[in-house]
C-alpha cells in the first residue's frame, strides 16, 4: 500500500508540470473563477446596494429594518409559506402513493402528466384562478352563480399548493421508487398488516425525502412574488413587497434591504434541506426494488380512496388551468360570454417568433454550460477531493436561495463597467440563466458519482489515459443521463422564468416569457395566453424528446436504471426552484 | 476518442455560439452609403422602454418617415428607474417613451436624461414640459374613473359623478384604486386632490375614501382590467384609448368626474447615455410634430401636448376647464412626504 503510494506520489512530481495537467489546472481554475464571479460578485453587489448608493454608505435602511409592518409581512411570509409547503407536501405525498401502488403502465402515464404540469409559466396560474373561481368567475359566478372573493392569504396558500404538487410528487415517488422492497416483504412476512407496513415501514424510509421537499418548498414560497401580488389582495408578504419596492417605487435599497430579510430562514431551511437529502436512501448492494404493484401489497380502502381522491381533484385543477390557458387564447370575453375569437393569435407576430428563436437559442446554451460546468464541479469536489471544492459548490447554491429577481437585479449592477460590460447583450442573458441552475447538474451529478465505481478511472489512468483524456471518455459518457436531467431542468427553466432575467432582458434582446409578463401586466391576458400555450408546446417537446433519450438509455443498460431513477429524484430535489 | 471529440466540438460550439452573440449585439447599426438628404438616419436602430398604451401601433409610421427602425419593450416607469440606477444611468436603451412623469422627475434629477430643447416644443403648453428641456410631454392623460354598469344595476346603485362621490358608504367594497407609491397616476390623484382641495380637506377625505376600499391594486393598469371583468363596480384610474377599447367589449363606461380631473402628462425623454443622440432628437421633433401627433392620437385616443391637435372624439366628454392647473414640480417635490402620510393613513391594509 505504501509502496503504491509512492509510485503515484512520484508519477504526480513527474507530471506536475505536462500539459494536460496544466489542462486540467487551467479548468478547475476557471470553473473557480467563473463561479466567484458570476455567483459570488453579482450577489455581493445587489446586497450592498442597500447600504452603498451613489458613493455614500449609509445604513439608514437598516435603521428600520424589524419595524412594526416588516415584521408582519415576516410574519405574513412565514405563514403562509409554512402551509403553503405542509399542505403542498401532504397532497404529493398522496399522489406519489397512489402512483407507487398503480400498475406500471398507468403510474408511467401520470408520472409524464407530472413532468408536463411542471411545465408552469409565471403569473398565468394566478389569472386563470381568478378567471374561474373570483367574483365574476366562469365556475363560481357563471355556474354556481355565487360572488366569492378569492384575494387574501386563502388564495395564495390555494395557487402555492397547487403549483408544488407535481414537482413535490416527482421527488416522492423517486425517493418511493428507492425503497428496498426486501423491507416491505419482510414486514408483512412478520405478520404486519399494510397500514402497519405504511406507518413503520413506508413512510420511516421515505421520511428524509419528505422533509427535504418541504423545506425545499419553504424557500421557494418564501421567495416566491407573483402568486401574492397577484391573488394577496391587501394580505401582503416580505417577496412581493421587495418586488414592488424595485418594480414600482424604484427603491433598490429598499428592496435589497428586505431580500436580506429573506435570507436567513431560506439559510435555516436550506440546511435542513441538505441534512435530509444526505439522509435519502441510496440504495446498497444487492438492494431490490418493485413498483408498489408488483409487491402484492394493498393498502388499506380508506387510504386508497382518499389518495385517488386526491390524485384525481390534482389532476381535474390542472386540466381546469390548463385548458383555461387555451381557452384565453383563442376566446374573449364579452359582456360575461365567452366569444371565439383570432384576434390574440393575429397579434402574435414577427416580434414574438422572434423572440421564440432568441429565448430558444439561449435556453439550449445555457442548458449546455450549465450541465457541463455542474458536472465538473462535480467532479473535481467530490471525486478528486479537491480542497475548498465544497465552498465553491456551496456558493453555487446561492442562486437557489435569493430570489430570483435579485439575482437579475446583481448582474446589472455587478456587469455594467469595463471590462465587465455585459448589460445589454445576449451574453449576459445565458449566464444569468447558466450559474442560476448550476448547482442542478453538480446535485445530478453527485448522486452519479455514488454509483460509478471511481476503480474505472484509476485503471485508465494506470493504462495511460490523460487526465483530461478520463473526463472526456469515462466521465462525461457515464455520466450522460445526468448531463441530460441537468439539461432538461436548465432548459425548461430558462424558457419559462421571468424574475431573474426581467431586468436583463432590453428591446433588442427580448424573450419570450418576459413579453408574455408585459403582455400580462398590461390587460392582454389573451396574447400572454398565446404566449404561454406557446412556451409550453415548445418546453414540453423539448423535454419529451430529452426523455426519449433517458429511457433509451435505460433499455441499453438495466444496470444504470438505478442510478438514473435516483439522479431523478436528486434533479428535482436540488433542481426545484420555482418560477420567481 | 470519438466521443471525446464530440464533446469537444459541442463544448467549443456552445462557447463560441455565446461568443458571437456578445459580438452580434455591439455591431453597430450600419448606416447606408447613400445618404439621402432628409432621411440622415436610415438605418439607425433605436432602443424604446415603452410605458405608453397603444404606442406601438405608430412606430411604422414613424420608420416610414425617417427610416428610423424602432426595437422596443414595455416596462413600468418604477422598474425602468430601478434598472437606470442599477446600472448608474448607463442603459444601453436610446428613448423613454412616456410613464408616469414623477419617475421622470426623479431621473433628471440623478442625471439620467439628456436635455434636449425641440424645436417643436414652442405649439406645446408649457405646462406639459420640464424647463431645461430634461423631458417634454407627449400627450395629457385625464384620471376620472371606470364603472361596470351590470354590476351597479346588480347592486342598484347610481355611478358615482364626482370625486367627493367615491366617499360615499354605499361604495363600500365596490371600489378598486392602486397603492399610490406604485402608480404614478394614482399618485397624480393624491397630489392633484391635495393641490386643489388643500391640505386639510384632501386629508379627511382620503380618510373616509379608503374606508370604502378593500385593497389597493399592485399597478396602475389592473382597476380598468378587474373592472371589466366584473370583479369590481368602479375603479379609479387614467382614461385613455385603452379604457375606450375595454368598453366595446364590457359593460363599462367611463366617467370624468364633474368637480376636477387630475391628469399627467406621459413624458418623452432621451437617456443620456445614448450612442444615437441626434437620431433620438429626431425621434423626440416628429413625435411632438403635428403629423406624429396626429398618428400616436390615433394609436391611442389621448388629448395631445400640441395645442393645434384636436381632442380625440372619445374625449369629447371631457370638459378641459375642468383639468386641474397643476404643479408638476411640486407634485415631485412632495412625493415623499405625501405617501408617507399616505402609509400612515392606511397604517394596516
Amino acid at each position: 500500500m505504501e509502496a503504491c503510494k509512492d509510485i503515484w506520489r512520484e508519477r504526480r512530481l513527474k507530471n506536475l508540470l505536462s500539459p494536460d495537467s496544466l489542462i486540467e489546472k487551467g479548468l478547475i481554475l476557471l470553473i473557480v473563477v467563473t463561479i466567484l464571479l458570476f455567483i459570488l460578485f453579482p450577489i455581493i453587489m445587489v446586497i450592498s446596494t442597500s447600504f452603498y448608493q451613489q458613493g455614500v454608505i449609509d445604513f439608514g435602511n437598516y435603521r428600520n429594518l424589524l419595524s412594526s409592518a416588516n415584521l408582519e409581512l415576516i410574519r405574513n411570509s412565514v405563514f403562509v409559506a409554512t402551509l403553503s409547503s405542509l399542505l403542498g407536501t401532504f397532497f404529493a405525498l398522496c399522489v406519489a402513493l397512489y402512483v407507487f401502488f398503480q400498475k406500471r403502465k398507468v403510474g408511467e402515464l401520470i408520472y409524464r402528466s407530472l413532468m408536463i404540469t411542471m411545465i408552469s409559466p409565471p403569473f398565468i396560474s394566478a389569472i386563470a384562478l381568478i378567471m374561474l373561481f373570483g367574483r365574476r368567475g366562469l365556475i363560481t359566478h357563471g355556474i354556481l352563480g355565487l360572488s366569492v372573493n378569492p384575494y387574501g392569504w386563502q388564495g395564495i396558500v390555494l395557487l402555492q399548493t397547487l403549483s408544488q404538487i407535481s414537482l413535490a410528487s416527482i421527488m416522492l415517488i423517486s425517493a418511493l421508487n428507492a425503497i428496498d422492497s426486501r423491507l416491505i416483504q419482510a414486514s408483512r412476512d412478520l405478520g404486519a398488516n399494510p397500514t402497519q407496513t405504511l406507518s413503520r415501514v413506508i413512510l420511516p424510509s421515505i421520511f428524509p425525502a419528505i422533509m427535504s421537499v418541504l423545506f425545499l418548498f419553504f424557500t421557494m414560497n418564501m421567495a416566491d412574488f407573483g402568486t401574492p401580488i397577484i391573488i394577496g389582495g391587501s394580505f401582503n408578504v416580505l417577496a412581493a413587497e421587495a418586488y414592488l419596492k424595485t418594480f414600482s417605487a424604484a427603491d433598490i435599497g429598499k428592496a435589497a434591504t428586505l431580500s436580506v430579510l429573506l435570507i436567513p430562514p431560506a439559510i435555516v431551511a436550506f440546511y435542513f434541506y441538505r441534512k435530509n437529502v444526505g439522509k435519502i436512501n441510496t440504495l446498497s448492494e444487492g438492494a431490490r426494488t418493485l413498483k408498489g404493484a408488483e409487491l402484492n401489497f394493498r393498502l388499506p380502502v380508506i387510504i386508497r380512496v382518499f389518495i385517488g381522491l386526491v390524485t384525481g381533484a390534482f389532476f381535474f385543477s390542472m386540466v381546469l388551468k390548463y385548458g383555461n390557458i387555451f381557452l384565453s387564447a383563442i376566446t374573449t370575453n364579452v359582456s360575461g360570454e365567452l366569444v371565439f375569437t383570432w384576434e390574440h393569435i393575429e397579434r402574435f407576430h414577427y416580434r414574438y417568433v422572434d423572440a421564440f428563436y432568441r429565448t430558444l437559442r439561449m435556453s439550449v446554451m445555457a442548458g449546455l454550460l450549465s450541465s457541463v460546468v455542474g458536472i465538473l464541479l462535480s467532479y473535481y469536489t467530490h471525486r478528486l477531493k479537491l480542497p475548498l471544492m465544497k465552498s465553491v459548490e456551496f456558493v453555487a447554491s446561492l442562486p437557489y436561495i435569493i430570489p430570483g429577481l435579485f439575482f437579475g437585479l446583481g448582474y446589472i449592477v455587478a456587469f455594467h463597467n469595463e471590462p465587465l460590460l455585459l448589460t445589454g447583450t445576449m451574453t449576459i442573458l445565458i449566464l444569468n440563466c447558466t450559474f442560476r441552475h448550476i448547482s442542478v447538474g453538480n446535485k445530478a451529478a453527485n448522486a452519479a458519482f455514488e454509483n460509478i465505481d471511481g476503480k474505472l478511472e484509476m485503471a485508465a489512468r494506470d493504462l495511460g489515459t490523460s487526465r483530461v483524456g478520463v473526463l472526456a471518455t469515462i466521465i462525461f459518457p457515464l455520466l450522460k443521463s445526468s448531463f441530460l436531467v441537468s439539461f432538461i431542468n436548465t432548459f425548461t427553466k430558462s424558457m419559462t422564468t421571468v424574475g431573474p432575467i426581467i431586468f436583463l432582458a432590453t428591446p433588442r434582446n427580448m424573450v419570450s416569457s418576459v413579453l408574455m409578463f408585459h403582455d400580462i401586466t398590461n390587460g392582454r391576458y389573451g396574447l400572454g395566453a398565446v404566449v404561454a400555450t406557446v412556451l409550453i408546446f415548445i418546453t414540453v417537446s423539448v423535454n419529451l424528446v430529452a426523455i426519449r433519450f433517458l429511457s433509451k438509455e435505460k433499455e441499453e443498460k438495466p444496470a444504470a436504471e438505478r442510478s438514473l431513477r435516483k439522479e431523478r429524484g436528486e434533479k428535482y430535489a436540488a433542481g426545484a426552484k420555482g418560477f420567481n | 476518442m470519438k466521443k471525446w471529440i464530440i464533446l469537444l466540438m459541442v463544448l467549443m460550439l456552445a462557447l463560441s455560439m455565446a461568443a458571437c452573440e456578445g459580438e452580434d449585439i455591439q455591431e453597430e447599426p450600419v448606416v447606408s452609403e447613400g445618404q439621402e438628404e432628409e432621411r440622415p438616419f436610415e438605418g439607425t436602430t433605436l432602443e424604446l422602454l415603452v410605458a405608453y398604451g397603444g404606442a406601438e401601433d405608430s412606430f411604422d409610421a414613424f420608420t416610414d418617415a425617417t427610416g428610423i427602425e424602432i426595437e422596443w419593450m414595455s416596462m413600468s416607469t418604477g422598474a425602468v428607474l430601478s434598472k437606470l440606477q442599477a446600472e448608474d444611468g448607463k442603459t444601453t436603451a436610446d428613448v423613454w417613451f412616456g410613464g408616469g412623469v414623477d419617475s421622470y422627475l426623479n431621473a433628471r434629477d440623478l442625471g439620467y436624461l439628456e436635455p434636449y430643447k425641440s424645436p417643436e416644443l414652442s405649439a406645446i403648453n408649457p405646462q406639459y414640459i420640464d424647463e431645461d428641456g430634461h423631458f417634454a410631454g407627449l400627450a395629457l392623460v385625464p384620471a376620472g374613473f371606470i364603472v361596470n354598469e351590470d354590476l351597479l344595476e346588480e347592486l342598484g346603485l347610481e355611478g358615482p359623478e364626482t370625486w367627493l362621490d367615491l366617499a360615499d358608504p354605499q361604495y363600500q367594497g365596490e371600489i378598486i384604486m392602486a397603492d399610490p407609491s406604485i402608480s404614478g397616476t394614482q399618485y397624480a390623484i393624491l397630489s392633484g386632490t391635495i393641490q386643489e382641495l388643500g391640505e386639510e380637506e384632501a386629508w379627511s377625505y382620503f380618510e373616509e375614501l379608503i374606508k370604502n376600499i378593500d385593497f389597493f391594486a399592485k399597478g396602475g393598469g389592473e382597476p380598468q382590467q378587474k373592472v371589466a371583468a366584473g370583479e369590481f363596480a368602479i375603479g379609479v384610474t387614467a382614461i385613455h384609448g385603452r379604457t375606450f377599447n375595454i368598453g366595446e367589449t364590457s359593460p363599462t363606461r367611463e366617467v370624468f368626474p364633474e368637480d376636477f380631473i387630475p391628469w399627467t402628462p406621459a413624458p418623452i425623454a432621451i437617456f443620456q447615455n445614448t450612442d444615437n443622440l441626434e437620431a433620438a432628437k429626431a425621434l423626440v421633433d416628429w413625435y411632438l410634430s403635428y403629423e406624429g401627433q396626429e398618428i400616436l392620437k390615433e394609436a391611442d385616443a389621448r388629448i395631445m401636448a400640441r395645442d393645434d391637435v384636436d381632442p380625440p372624439e372619445e374625449m369629447s366628454g371631457l370638459d378641459r376647464s375642468k383639468l386641474l392647473d397643476f404643479d408638476l414640480e411640486r407634485m415631485g417635490r412632495e412625493r415623499e412626504e405625501i405617501l408617507e402620510k399616505w402609509e400612515e393613513l392606511i397604517g394596516g391594509m
